[in-house]
């Protein structure tokens, strides 16, 4: 009567799961190994002269960033969640469409505007005449355009996070301020903005890690940080030991950023659990000049970080036809589909075997190899891909070709399978993390209950679990296309000769000065992330009341 | 090989490696009996009836249902497999699917079997849910999720049908009336049942049998009145929490001796020597009221239960003494007022420790 076939499913999610740990683990070894092996003498002449540099510039750059994104994401948030003015319902989820704009391309947008008889120049031109506007138009290069660029497409991290703390904080700590006398800028910094810490925190760590992350827009203003570092260390000067050196500070960096955060949070408890289920907050209805200000705020906010560089494309794709012409749209946007459904298809199968198998199972071992597979998220996409080239590097000399087979460099390198197995590390978290959300709102006592109504696991799972999961799964799948679209360093860098995104042909555009060609793939790509994010945005600004 | 329907021997109950409760044995001798487990939150209960659906294993001991071993050591037939239902104390409905679909899910288990002793519309009318048949879990009430999850179980026509609290969420107006039809119900399918509440009241009534689980341990298996009346420890005494235990000398086979009461005869539960220093238990209804008697007791407190009073009197050693009072008692006595114990004291079963 026993079944031996527990034994047997136990074994299969531990061997998916250790597979997952494996190949998340794989990239941070190589790091880590890297550490410890000679380089060229590049390192030398490095070490005296651009590594700090490196440092310090990664370093301004994410103060600079961090400090805009709290001011732009905590204020938006704080004015739509607790007040009602023309546009708020509108403003909500407008202001998450500056997702659909990935640095690099508000960068090109933020140089053109204001370059020497660029767009800015045009419109002068056309509404006061010739004149000699070029001296008084600022100029947003280096740094600080470096800083506007990452700030105004990153905010929505905190923006999103900050808002939902907000919306659910507990009635009775706002009233109690209210019943305190506490005035309303006395409940904002003592009350409600502690209460929203860990969630301003966590927007903020997204907001760093981004940062640091970040290649297309810190190359295109040659900024040099710690991650162009590392390109520059493989592309010009062939020393991928190197690369792999700055990437484990760069690590380091993070690993370091992470632990604050945690440290820092476990100090308090930040929230009352309310019983007998959300009161929706009535919100305040502004009037007068407080309307207006929050009216020109959120627009001003929403016009700047998404119609100003999708007006600036578009204004190219117009200006300059034949370049629409030039490009095969329909190629790259079949390598894009074919990209994204393969991704999403290896995610989601090992997100929810994995998922599953720890439901079933409940064994802790399981619950800790799925927190080290989500690790991948916080690593730059740089370091994983050129580490994943050091590694396939490493694996063909020393074993493959050891034992007499052919290379299989030219299977993982310049691939599409290796392209794959590197987003997969990468955005594993999100396909991981999306389901889990999506189970935990399942009671065990559900699977329990249809095991008992004779449902073998198997049918549990597609009957009971699949149905159920249907939504997350979806917004799941959503979540990878976008980050894919999106993405620029891994493609460029693995991605199979000849086979181009929208992202890898605005960069290559751009980096070859060719500005208006970019903005072809550039708004293409915007049109694309705003479709998907309107699909989602149901569920990222969900309210527990809907 | 025995005949009895259901036998649990010897069995210690565990999660996650630790044991909640240790070396249970008890039998549900024929098809249809109704058991009651009784015991505070958090003592177990609810692991017990998990391992007996086959949700948690057992290291030791066996479960045998119709004379085959379903749980054991080596032996564990799977959840899908026992024809057990049990409805679960929290919402177990499908939340994906309307209340009338979860509940008709519970038929696929019975396609085929031409005895259907029950139809839905007859268990849709019992639990009187017909008016949410249309709405998904979410939509519903706890009480009215408990009801459904019922509905699912009892649809089911289980071998063995487990109820983990099974009207812990619903409103008291409904409660007794819920109780009488489940069982009827019970009784008229013959579904042999094993229920778990912290509810005395309810275990005593649905309950052929009930047990009480303390301490870790399955303190007493037997009728309800005579785990009422016949308690055979301290613990469940104070768990049931319907009497008080004083001091008291026996002074002969039929009589004991308190300072405060006097002599109290009666016929023993167990015997004890002639001289033993004793702790009787007195429960409400072992003294009677009378204005006339020389044993006047001051009044400290007066329960009023609807049909009847419990008065709370404080002897000279202050001993504090339940007396239960027909509510439509000609007078009513008010704090610190002396209220008369009729003497000589008669208790019909005299239980001591």
């Amino acid at each position: 009567m026993t079944k031996g076939m527990n034994f047997k499913i136990i074994n299969v999610w531990y061997l998916s799961s250790f597979i997952i740990s494996i190949i998340v683990l794989i990239p941070i070894l190589t790091v880590f190994s890297s550490f410890f092996e000679d380089t060229t003498n590049y390192f030398e002449v490095l070490r005296e002269t651009f590594f700090l540099e490196y440092i310090f510039n990664s370093i301004t750059l994410l103060l600079g960033v961090l400090f805009l994104t709290f001011i732009l994401g905590v204020g938006s948030a704080y004015i739509v969640s607790f007040y009602e003015f023309p546009g708020s319902n509108f403003f909500k989820w407008a202001l998450i469409l500056s997702f659909a704009i990935p640095p690099y391309i508000y960068a090109y947008s933020l140089f053109a505007f204001f370059e020497n008889y660029g767009t800015a120049f045009t419109i002068l031109k056309f509404l006061f005449g010739d004149g000699e506007y070029n001296k008084h138009i600022p100029k947003f290069s280096g740094m600080f355009g470096l800083i506007l660029s990452l700030s105004f497409s990153l905010f929505a991290y905190v923006y999103i996070l900050a808002r939902s703390s907000f919306l659910y904080q507990s009635q009775n700590l706002i009233e109690l301020g209210k019943n305190l006398g506490f005035s309303k800028f006395k409940s904002f910094y003592s009350i409600i903005l502690p209460a929203a810490r860990p969630a301003i925190v966590a927007g903020l760590s997204l907001v760093a890690m981004e940062t640091l992350a970040e290649f297309g827009a810190v190359d295109f203003f040659s900024i040099n940080t710690l991650t162009t570092g590392i390109y520059n260390a493989w592309i010009a000067f062939d020393d991928l030991a190197f690369a792999n050196r700055i990437s484990f500070f760069l690590l380091l960096f993070i690993f370091i950023l992470f632990l604050t955060e945690n440290l820092s949070r476990k100090k308090a408890k930040f929230h009352l659990e309310t019983k007998g289920g959300f009161k929706k907050r009535e919100k305040i209805k502004l009037q007068g000049s407080k309307s207006i200000f929050a009216v020109i705020f959120c627009t001003l906010l929403f016009f700047l970080s998404f119609i100003f560089p999708l007006s600036q494309m578009l204004y190219w794709t117009i200006k300059f036809p034949e370049n629409l012409f030039d490009l095969n749209i329909i190629d790259l946007l079949m390598n894009t589909l074919y990209l994204v459904s393969l991704s999403s298809l290896v995610l989601i199968s090992f997100a929810l075997l994995s998922n599953y198998g720890n439901r079933v199972s409940n064994k802790k071992i399981l619950n800790i190899l799925s927190t080290l597979s989500i690790s991948g998220y916080a690593i730059p996409g740089v370091i994983l891909a050129i580490a994943f080239i050091t590694f396939v590097a490493w694996f063909d000399e020393n074993f493959i070709k050891v034992m007499g087979f052919l290379s299989i460099k030219k299977v993982f390198i310049g691939s599409v399978l290796g392209l794959v197995i590197v987003y997969f590390v990468r955005f594993y978290s999100l396909a991981f993390n999306g389901i889990k959300s999506g189970y935990e709102k399942m009671n065990i006592a559900v699977d329990e209950s249809a095991y008992l109504l004779g449902y073998s696991k198997t049918k549990t799972f597609f009957n009971i679990h699949i149905p159920y999961l249907r939504n997350s799964l979806l917004f799941v799948v959503i979540l990878i296309s976008l980050e894919i679209i999106r993405e620029l360093p891994i493609t460029l860098i693995l991605r199979p000769f000849n086979f181009e995104t929208f992202a890898t042909t605005a960069y290559i555009s751009a980096s070859e000065d060719l500005l208006e060609a970019a903005a072809v793939p550039a708004l293409f790509l915007i049109l694309i992330a705003t479709f998907f994010i309107l699909l989602t945005s149901k569920y990222i600004l969900r309210e527990r009341d809907e | 090989m025995n005949n009895n329907f259901f036998e649990i021997k010897n069995v210690d109950f565990s999660v996650g490696g630790k044991t909640k409760v240790r070396n249970v044995s008890f039998v549900i001798e024929k098809e249809g009996d109704i058991i009651c487990l009784l015991g505070p939150s958090g003592i177990g209960k609810t692991t017990i009836l998990r391992s007996i659906a086959g949700l948690e294993k057992i290291g030791n001991g066996s479960i045998e249902l119709n004379g085959k071993i379903i749980s054991s050591e080596k032996v564990n037939v799977e959840p899908e497999d026992r024809n057990i239902s049990l409805a679960f104390q929290e919402n177990s409905l499908f939340p994906h699917y309307t209340i009338e679909k979860n509940i008709l899910l519970g038929t696929e288990r019975n396609k085929g079997k031409k005895d259907q002793k029950i139809s839905f519309k007859e268990i849709i009318e019992l639990l009187n849910i017909s008016q949410i048949l249309n709405k998904y879990p979410h939509q519903i009430s706890a009480g009215e999720a408990q009801r459904a999850s019922l509905a699912r179980s009892l649809i089911t026509q289980p071998d063995l049908l487990l109820l983990d609290e099974p009207l812990s969420n619903v409103d008291q107006s409904f409660k007794e009336e819920i109780q009488v039809r489940l069982k009827k119900i019970l009784n008229t399918l013959k579904i042999t049942t094993i229920i778990v509440t912290h509810d005395s009241y309810e275990a005593f009534y649905l309950g052929s049998k009930c047990g009480i689980i303390l301490n870790k341990e399955l303190k007493q298996f037997d009728d309800p009145y005579k785990v009422y009346h016949f308690p055979n420890s301290i613990e469940v005494v104070n768990f049931l929490n319907r009497g008080i235990l004083i001091p008291a000398e026996v002074t002969s086979p039929k009589s004991l001796e308190n300072e405060d009461l006097g002599t109290i005869t009666g016929n023993f539960i167990k015997p004890f020597p002639i001289g033993s220093k004793v702790k009787l238990l007195i429960q409400p209804e072992d003294l009677q009221h009378d204005d006339k008697s020389n044993l006047q007791l001051e009044v400290v407190d007066r329960k009023f239960r609807g049909t009847n009073f419990i008065y709370t009197l404080k002897t000279l050693n202050h001993l504090l003494i339940p007396v239960f009072v027909h509510s439509h008692h000609i007078h009513q006595h008010e704090i610190d007022e002396k209220f008369g114990i009729k003497r000589p004291i008669h208790i019909d079963h005299i239980v001591c420790f």
